[in-house]
């Protein structure tokens, strides 16, 4: 089973009197099993419109994604995905605790089980500590850690992250590295995106590049480490000519 | 089945421990204390031969507090996921979106139902207190606006996907307080027949009927309980009715790009 199968994606904003705006276009790509995938292009690029199409939250206007080989929107691949929004932001009148239980709960979970298992997540994210305050009182971090503690609440197969390690400080960011691979060890497929060269460098597997839509680059971080000078330059250069270096220089 | 309800309780529980927290029932502390103050007034001047005036006065004051209590928790369910970005980690578990918004519409009824209990029992005691009696068609009152109740949160809800949050609020507004005006307006033209009286019997069924709920006038005036079957009937409408609703909501919901 393929964790993430896309075939020629496109995704259209529908605008009245005027023409559709392009978030994606014709984007075809897959992510295999144990696999962590970094996705990566500047704002506007087209990250967060693929994400939400994967996890059914934008219509497709044609293509075709498939998750675990079942159509996107599927009740039962959704039991398999663990999801962190771009913005974590959660009900500010509930707690952690609280907010977690209700997640485990939506996903079938419940007693002793579901009890033990957001004690344990709240203190592998670092935050059991905070686990019955409000979260509104909770920092821009703290609230990340809660998106990410919900993202594995239900042992997902597939981790799907939109900005996965945005507010969070250096100690959190390294803690999430650390956890990411642990998952990975586990068999579960990683695909987030990021704006964190550095972090995306030293976890992934791959990456893959969209500008204005469309799929310019898709490497492995060991290809790039033998072939450029910092991935971060390769990143740039990229963006800026709308193709990749690496194809240029080979042509 | 036993999944859709699991999904519900567990909207539900987050659901009021959101309204504790947001201190709406505080609303209704504030509103209790007025209505007590206000009968104290009349006690303090005394209630010989007002007991129509003071039943009036106090199921009026339940009737529109909580009218616009349920519009207001009902109209924020759904709005405020998708305001605050909070529908996306809902959406992305293995639910459906129907399964969401019967969970929004079941946690809206039950808390606009637990307010108008806490009116209604106040209400009572403070008739009790006066000596005014009420007879048994105040239960009868109490089991339809319940139902009344759910069906306004269920229009609510739906029309809360369609607009934005303040002109829901002031659509739902008019519709359940115009609705008792819809009614008498239609029937003005009641003995008009063919095409015309067709057409305005037509609108008269199909024009939202939250009056039929509300005894409030009949227990004013004392009258007898009223008919079983006519209770029964008007729970089945109101059931009806709020699923009704409840499918227009979703016709737009499924497909909403959040």
């Amino acid at each position: 089973m393929t964790p993430i199968l896309v075939e020629n994606l496109v995704i259209e904003y529908k605008r009245a009197f005027r023409k559709p705006i392009r978030a994606v276009n014709s984007l075809s790509f897959q992510v295999g099993k144990a696999e962590i995938v970094g996705f990566l292009g500047v704002n506007g690029a087209g990250k967060t419109s693929t994400i939400k199409g994967l996890m059914g939250f934008q219509p497709l206007t044609s293509g075709a994604i498939q998750i675990f080989d079942l159509p996107v929107g599927n009740v039962e691949a959704r039991s398999k995905i663990g999801f962190l929004p771009e913005t974590a932001t959660y009900s500010p009148y509930l707690t952690p605790f609280e907010t977690l239980r209700l997640y485990g709960q939506l996903n079938g979970l419940s007693g002793k089980t579901l009890r033990h298992r957001i004690e344990a997540l709240l203190e592998e994210v670092g935050i059991s500590d905070r686990a019955r305050t409000l979260n509104r009182q909770l920092s821009k971090g703290m609230l990340q850690r809660v998106g990410i503690a919900q993202a594995l609440l239900c042992e997902p197969r597939l981790l799907i992250m939109d900005e996965m390690s945005s507010g969070l400080d250096p100690v959190g960011r390294r803690d999430l590295r650390d956890l990411m691979q642990r998952q990975r060890s586990n068999g579960v497929t990683v695909f987030f995106s990021s704006h964190d060269i550095s972090e995306v460098e030293s976890l992934c597997d791959r990456i893959l590049v969209i500008h204005q839509g469309r799929l310019i680059a898709e490497r492995t971080v060991s290809e790039l480490r033998g072939r450029v000078r910092s991935v971060e330059d390769y990143f740039i250069a990229m963006v800026q000519s709308g193709v990749d270096p690496l194809c240029e220089a080979a042509a | 089945m036993t999944r859709t309800m699991q999904i519900c309780k567990a909207f539900i529980v987050a659901g009021l421990l959101e309204t504790l927290r947001r201190k709406d029932l505080y609303v209704v502390l504030i509103l209790t204390v007025l209505m007590v103050a206000g009968a104290w007034m009349f006690g303090f001047f005394g209630v010989r031969g007002l007991e129509v005036f003071i039943r009036d006065v106090t199921l009026s004051a339940i009737g529109v507090f909580s009218t616009i209590l349920t519009i207001m928790i009902a109209g924020r369910q759904v709005p405020e996921e998708i305001a605050r970005k909070t529908i996306y980690p809902l959406m992305a578990r293995p639910i459906t979106r129907w399964q969401i918004l019967l969970g929004k519409w079941l946690t809206a009824s039950i808390t606009s139902i637990l307010c108008f209990l806490v009116l209604a029992a106040l209400g009572r005691a403070l008739l009790m207190a006066f000596g005014i009696p009420v007879g048994p068609i105040f239960y009868q009152y109490l089991l339809l606006k319940q139902v009344g109740l759910l069906w306004l949160s269920a229009m609510t809800v739906a029309l809360s996907v369609y607009m934005t949050p303040a002109a829901n609020i002031t659509i739902c507004l008019i519709l359940a307080f115009g609705s008792g005006i819809f009614t008498r307006f239609t029937l003005l033209w009641h003995g008009e027949t063919g095409a015309t009286g067709a057409s305005l019997n037509f609108l008269y069924g199909l024009l939202p009927h939250y009056d039929f709920f509300d005894l409030g006038a009949k227990v004013t005036y004392a009258w007898p309980p009223i008919g079983a079957v006519i209770v029964l009937s008007l729970a089945a409408y109101g059931i009806l009715g709020s699923f009704l609703w409840l499918g227009v909501g979703w016709l737009r919901f499924r497909k909403a790009v959040l």
